[in-house]
């Protein structure tokens, strides 16, 4: 029941932005006055509206239903889980060795009354919350997956295209983030668009030949069709229940991306960037693809989750499929070493000639990094992360909402959901991108002067923590950071954006400073995101959302450095960059707030924004500083974990020596430790900022000409441009022209040699056909047609001739019957 | 004994017969309601055409109603009523619907076209409920009373109806040629049916070659004078229903008459009276077969007709090569049709009085399911034809080709319309004529396989396909490539006729694009060829 509810509400909040971009990007048909009109604004703040308070019921209500709320005692739940999975899973006990960490994912799970993925299970084990609450020991949290099938696409053979759903505790805390980033966003974009509420726009930034600005109609209500399509993609892409679905709407979002960067299309430097952020994806995707080809070919789905139908399993998933053991590792063959396909009992499935299912080990690695691949792309990591500082070329509202809290998480966020698939070597591939992407980034950030370059670089190295978190087997961390950063980045976004709006459309930083009395509220909200982002807290007292979320990440990653000391630097970079990420945030704030204007007219000019604009800020505020409140006991981060892979619960022992896992007790031991550490990075860091740029000690000109090698070196991202240029384009640039010869002085000549032989055939075609067909034809019609004259003869049209012929035909049948018939 | 009888026959009478005949009697019911409305002025208050849409509408419930109930029936059903006089199985019912639908339809082209005009509605519909009527007559005949009754019945309102534009003097003598023809006809069948009836001593169409058997002794050739006596009356009745079909050479009314009377009536009675004759052929033919001392003789009676359709076909065809007036063209056309249509019951006698009939018995169906759904088809794209013709007309007062010059750039609905409608005339796949030329081809095919003449009559009907191509293109060139003179009256874009119109070319069209519709058709037809094979335990 509750399943079906959760899947009405989420598909209700998944469908409207659909219904909204389909009556917006009407909007000029249906409207009398659409350049003028705020309708479709508020058509699709209603919308996504709406569909953030389906979610958040949504949310509420499996949080009740499942009891994700309840903290257990002042341990944490996390230590207390091994205790309520024994608790629930009593004969487990009694028949396996002692200390087994039951297998707690769905499917698989032996026993049929509990199974997690179901409607029924569910309830089942609801209801076990219910009975046992007053005896016996107590049940704080239960596990409540629910998928199943919402609509098949098509059938191609044994290949079954279908639209699922798979609702878990990441899927709703996901929907909730989106829609209620998604609405203040619109909200704000209402206010930031305004001036496209003409019949004339003039962009400043787009020239035609001779030099004059584009003159062009106000395009507001296509800017809010395509930002309801990327609700409507982006919602579906998380309530995907299978992987294709996921590829579906992951190409969909890509689209709505592309339309966003590329909203100020007359300008070349906006195509260009909505060309290059969509090419680069289709790099990523194309791993993508190759993931799904060897899923398919060897699991024969694409489904998450197994579809229940009264308690039986019709359709098994894949995270089913590969069993893992005790100690955390796939269950694989003794002898090939090939990874086995288990039923949902954990029974190896056979082939038909009776041998065992399996996928070779190195074919489970290259789906894995297939589908990490894809999430490269979309999510900026090293070495795609080029594209997401161009994508700044779009409105900042999309920067806000695509570009920084939601698309590209997606690549998180799937990293996060296929994580149950995941091998060892993946997982390290995918900790050392991230590694290496936050470090990269972040160097970038601290000499960027552009505000809104500041605050991609700064998203790119954030996701990197992200894929970081998720790659030292912080799975929680990763995700819980994805969560914060969301708030936090888009509001800084907005906060940018504000300014932007306020220094009518100047983005270079050198020219403002000083804004903080001009434009108060936009200072103090940036200036939480700024301390959130930073992970500044006063451990006890105080401390925003970042804190919480970066401080798990560093914690996983010294666990994971721990336990593996080959890999130190999964542990040292990611500190060293917290440290990084506080100076050029602060450097950011001072820059912008602090000090003396640096540019009198544009300071002049400065106002603050209306309250539509400044209203999002101060929400989104609200959720970047406590939206973590509590940290691994707040509200926030036991939702997001209700459903966390089960492996993750006692980590991965390592086979031979490759990598182990660290358990989730082994995280929690450090920490304290690591939040320490990373206080004292994200403190130096501010003070460094301060220095340099909040007081007048140092002179910064002077220090950039002492380090210009490396101050140039940074400014140009590391060359990473121009490193591509020379591998990749202008070697296609050669072999384009070298084609493009080829097919001039080779194929060209054949095709008009072939053209001209055609021509010759023809002239003696044509001959034949006048006098040889045509004469022929000619000569049938003429000949039925003298027949047809002659036969005119004899309807002469006299009655009396008429009569006579019946008797005539009566008589010549008689003869012709006597004659003819047999006798 | 008799009171016996007298009640067996009042119970079946009312539990079977009058339910049998409903359609019929609403018609019937429906013309003494618009006579009774003249004599009472009522006619004022109700236009009489609504009444008569009713009155079809009625009929075509009843027939519904009983095609469901023979349709849920576990098995085919065939059986007399009234006396053995009419005959109730899927094939009587499939022409009643066919011939109440076509009856709306009639009826919708007159409201459209004006003709006839207030005064004259209540006559002009009485006519034409009492052929239909005489026609459905005909479809169930079970007797060689009937038959002629039938016939008549049919044939005399026909007359009236020829010449109903009172005014016009070509359309009196038209009625004139076709009342004194008929008669001739009539008289020739009469004695036709007094011979057969006479020396079979039956007038049940059922028993007639159960009789042929009794009455031939074994040797059914034409030296018994029984059975040459028979074979004479059955040539005479078939002169009667060669008149009805317009067949070669008794097709010298059709042009004249179809000239002379209105589009409107002549494209009722290239349709209508052609199904009914049709109906009543398959039902004589089947009656004569299925007994093996006379299997030699109706297998040449098969091949003859075979000949004569081909005669009909290629002449009909060769004859419209120089006709200008339209209705003319399609009078040739009509009885081009005909013959194709005749191919049909050819292959069928040729299969059924064959040695493997036993085992031909799903051909057999086919062969009449062709014609049911040649017939089917032919409804709705002569009466598209014809309704484009009488459209046309009433701009231009005219209804020669010449009229039609150019029409494509002042009304594209009629234009495209009276394409699909000669396309699917012709035969052009995919539309419905196309279908349907193609399952009579292959039931000539089979028979072919069981005499060779039938595969001359397969050559015959494919070349004549090929003939027809010249006249009817020359229709489309002239209202497509040729430019509209300007001494002709405009036609300007029409808008409920348009719809009229393009419902009929959509039909023809659906009946060839999609499968759902042609399979369910053409296996209805099937099983109504199985039923009225019944009669013989086919």
């Amino acid at each position: 029941m509750v399943g079906e509810t959760l899947q009405k509400l989420l598909m209700t909040a998944w469908l409207l932005p659909l219904l909204g971009f389909v009556v917006e990007i009407f909007f000029g048909f249906w409207s009398k006055n659409p350049r003028h009109s705020k309708a479709a604004a508020w058509t699709a703040v209603g919308c996504i509206g709406a569909g953030f308070l389906c979610s958040l019921t949504a949310l509420v209500m499996w949080g009740t239903a499942s009891n994700a709320f309840d903290d257990g005692d002042a341990e944490g739940w996390m230590s207390q889980q091994a205790d309520i999975n024994h608790a629930r899973h009593p004969h487990h006990e009694a028949d396996s060795s002692e200390g087994a960490p039951p297998h707690e994912h769905e499917g698989a799970d032996h026993d049929a009354e509990h199974h997690g993925s179901s409607e029924a299970g569910a309830d089942h084990i609801l209801t076990a919350v219910a009975t046992e609450d007053d005896g016996g020991p107590k049940l704080e949290r239960g596990q409540t997956v629910y998928s199943g099938t919402i609509y098949t696409l098509g059938v191609f053979g044994s290949l079954e295209l279908t639209l699922d759903y798979y609702i878990d505790s990441l899927t709703l805390v996901m929907f909730t983030m989106v829609t209620l980033i998604a609405t203040c966003i619109h909200l704000f974009a209402i206010g930031y668009m305004s001036d496209e509420l003409t019949d004339e726009y003039v962009d400043h930034f787009a020239h035609k030949a001779d030099g004059s600005h584009v003159h062009r109609p106000g395009r507001f209500y296509r800017f809010f069709a395509f930002l309801s399509l990327f609700c409507f993609a982006m919602l579906g892409l998380v309530l995907a229940g299978n992987i294709f679905q996921v590829f579906i709407f992951w190409e969909l979002v890509g689209i709505c991306s592309f339309l966003l960067i590329g909203f100020y299309t007359e300008r070349k430097t906006a195509s260009d960037a909505a060309n290059k952020a969509f090419i680069m994806n289709r790099i990523g995707d194309f791993g993508f693809l190759i993931g799904l080809m060897v899923l398919w070919t060897y699991f024969g789905t694409f489904r998450f989750g197994d579809t229940m139908v009264d308690n039986e399993v019709v359709d098994q998933g894949l995270f089913s499929m590969v069993h893992r053991a005790e100690d955390g590792n796939f269950d694989r063959d003794e002898l090939t070493g090939d990874v086995l396909i288990t039923g949902t009992d954990g029974h190896v499935l056979t082939n038909e000639d009776g041998s065992n299912r399996q996928i070779p080990y190195y074919l489970l690695v290259v789906v894995g990094l297939g589908i990490f691949a894809g999430c490269v792309g979309k999510s900026a990591q090293f070495p795609l992360q080029t594209w997401l500082p161009d994508a700044m070329e779009g409105p900042t509202p999309v920067s806000a909402l695509v570009h920084s809290a939601t698309m590209v998480a997606a690549g998180v966020y799937l990293a996060g959901r296929f994580f149950p698939m995941f091998v060892q070597e993946v997982l390290l591939t995918i900790a050392y991108t991230g590694c290496i992407t936050l470090f990269l980034a972040a160097t970038i950030a601290m000499v960027a002067t552009d505000i809104k370059k500041v605050l991609a670089y700064s998203t790119i190295s954030q996701l990197g923590y992200m894929m970081l978190g998720i790659g030292v087997f912080g799975w929680a961390a990763g995700l819980f950071h994805l969560i914060t950063h969301a708030f936090f980045k888009s509001l800084m976004f907005l906060c940018s954006g504000s300014v932007i709006h306020g220094c009518h459309h100047e983005q270079e930083m050198p020219k403002m400073g000083g804004l903080l009395k001009k434009m108060p509220i936009t200072a103090i909200t940036m200036l939480i995101g700024v301390i959130a982002i930073s992970g500044l807290a006063i451990p006890g007292v105080i401390a925003f959302s970042g804190y919480h979320s970066k401080d798990a990440i560093v914690a996983s990653a010294l666990a994971f450095k721990n336990a593996n000391s080959a890999h130190f630097l999964l542990f040292f970079i990611p500190l060293l960059t917290a440290g990084i990420t506080a100076f050029y945030m602060f450097r950011l704030w001072f820059y912008t707030f602090w000090g003396a204007p640096r540019d009198q007219h544009v300071h002049d000019h400065a106002h603050e924004s209306p309250w539509i604009m400044t209203a999002p800020l101060l929400i989104l505020s609200v959720f970047a500083a406590f939206c973590a409140v509590g940290g691994d006991h707040g509200y926030l981060y036991l939702l997001l974990t209700g459903d966390e892979p089960a492996h993750l619960e006692a980590g991965v022992t390592a086979v031979g020596d490759g990598i182990t896992l660290p358990a989730i007790q082994d995280i929690v031991d450090e920490h304290t430790t690591a939040g320490t550490w990373a206080l004292v990075a994200a403190v130096s860091g501010t003070l460094i900022a301060y220095i340099l740029y909040g007081t007048n000690f140092v002179n910064v000109e002077e220090m950039k000409r002492q380090l210009a090698g490396v101050h140039g070196f940074l400014t140009n991202k590391w060359h990473f441009d121009e490193l591509y240029d020379a591998l990749f384009m202008r070697p296609a640039h050669k072999v384009a022209a070298f084609c493009a010869w080829f097919d001039g002085a080779v194929f060209d000549r054949i095709l008009h040699g072939a053209a001209k032989a055609t021509v010759v055939v023809s002239k003696w075609d044509r001959v034949f056909d006048e006098n040889v067909v045509d004469g022929f034809v000619n000569l049938i019609a003429s000949a039925t047609q003298s027949v047809g004259t002659s036969l005119k003869v004899v309807q002469t049209g006299r009655l009396r001739q008429y009569v006579m012929f019946i008797v005539l035909g009566v008589v010549a049948l008689f003869a012709v019957m006597f004659t003819t018939f047999p006798g | 004994m008799f009171s016996e009888l007298l009640t067996t026959l009042i119970n079946n009478t009312l539990s079977k017969g009058l339910w049998n005949f409903s359609a019929e009697l609403c018609l019937s019911g429906t013309i003494v309601v618009m006579l009774l409305m003249r004599l009472l002025s009522a006619d004022r208050l109700l236009p009489t055409f609504i009444v008569g849409l009713i009155g079809a509408a009625a009929a075509g419930g009843c027939s519904f109603a009983q095609f469901a109930d023979l349709i849920a029936a576990n098995d085919t059903v065939s059986y007399s009523f009234f006396g053995g006089m009419l005959r109730q199985d899927l094939f009587s019912v499939f022409f009643r619907i066919f011939l109440t639908l076509f009856l709306i339809l009639t009826i919708a082209l007159t409201v459209l076209t004006g003709i006839p005009d207030n005064e004259d509605a209540p006559d002009f519909y009485s006519l034409l409920f009492g052929a239909t009527i005489g026609m459905m007559l005909m479809a169930s005949a079970n007797n060689l009373l009937m038959l002629f009754l039938g016939v008549e019945m049919a044939s005399v309102p026909s007359y009236v109806m020829v010449g109903f534009l009172k005014g016009r003097k070509a359309s009196s003598e038209a009625s004139l040629k076709y009342v004194v023809y008929g008669a001739g006809a009539a008289g020739v069948m009469l004695y036709g049916i007094s011979l057969v009836a006479g020396v079979l001593g039956t007038g049940d169409m059922a028993a007639l070659a159960e009789q042929l058997r009794v009455v031939a002794h074994g040797t059914a050739g034409l030296d018994n004078p029984e059975v040459l006596t028979v074979a004479l009356g059955v040539m005479l009745v078939m002169v009667g229903l060669a008149f009805k079909l317009s067949l070669v050479p008794f097709h010298f009314w059709c042009p004249d008459a179809f000239e002379g009377a209105s589009a409107e009536v002549a494209g009722f009675l290239s349709v209508a009276s052609k199904a009914g004759a049709f109906g009543l052929l398959v039902r004589f033919c089947v009656g004569l077969s299925g007994v093996p001392e006379t299997a030699d003789l109706m297998t040449a009676f098969g091949v003859g007709l075979g000949v004569i359709a081909i005669v009909t076909t290629t002449y009909g065809n060769l004859a419209a090569y120089t006709q200008k007036n339209l209705k003319r063209l399609l009078a040739y056309s009509t009885i081009a049709h005909a013959g194709y249509m005749l191919m049909a019951v050819a292959a069928m006698l040729v299969m059924l009085n064959s040695d493997q009939a036993a085992g031909l018995g799903k051909a057999i169906n086919y062969s009449i399911g062709g014609l049911l759904y040649y017939l089917a088809v032919y409804m709705f794209m002569n009466l598209g034809a014809f309704a484009v013709i009488a459209l046309v007309r009433n701009y231009t007062f005219n209804e020669d080709i010449d009229s039609f010059k150019g029409l494509i750039s002042q009304s594209p609905a009629l234009c495209i319309t009276m394409l699909v409608c000669i396309f699917s005339l012709i035969g052009i796949p995919p539309f419905g004529g196309f279908f349907a030329k193609l399952m009579i081809f292959a039931s000539v095919y089979q028979a072919a396989q069981i005499h060779w003449a039938m595969y001359v009559v397969l050559a015959a009907g494919a070349i004549n396909t090929i003939f027809s191509l010249f006249y009817y293109v020359r229709i489309l060139k002239a209202m497509f490539l040729e430019e509209r003179p300007a001494d002709v009256k405009p036609v300007p874009l029409p808008a409920m006729e348009g719809y009229y119109v393009v419902v009929l070319a959509v039909m023809v069209a659906l009946l060839g694009f999609l499968p759902q519709l042609v399979n369910g058709l053409s296996s209805i037809a099937n099983e109504a060829g199985h039923a009225v094979l019944l009669v013989i335990g086919g």
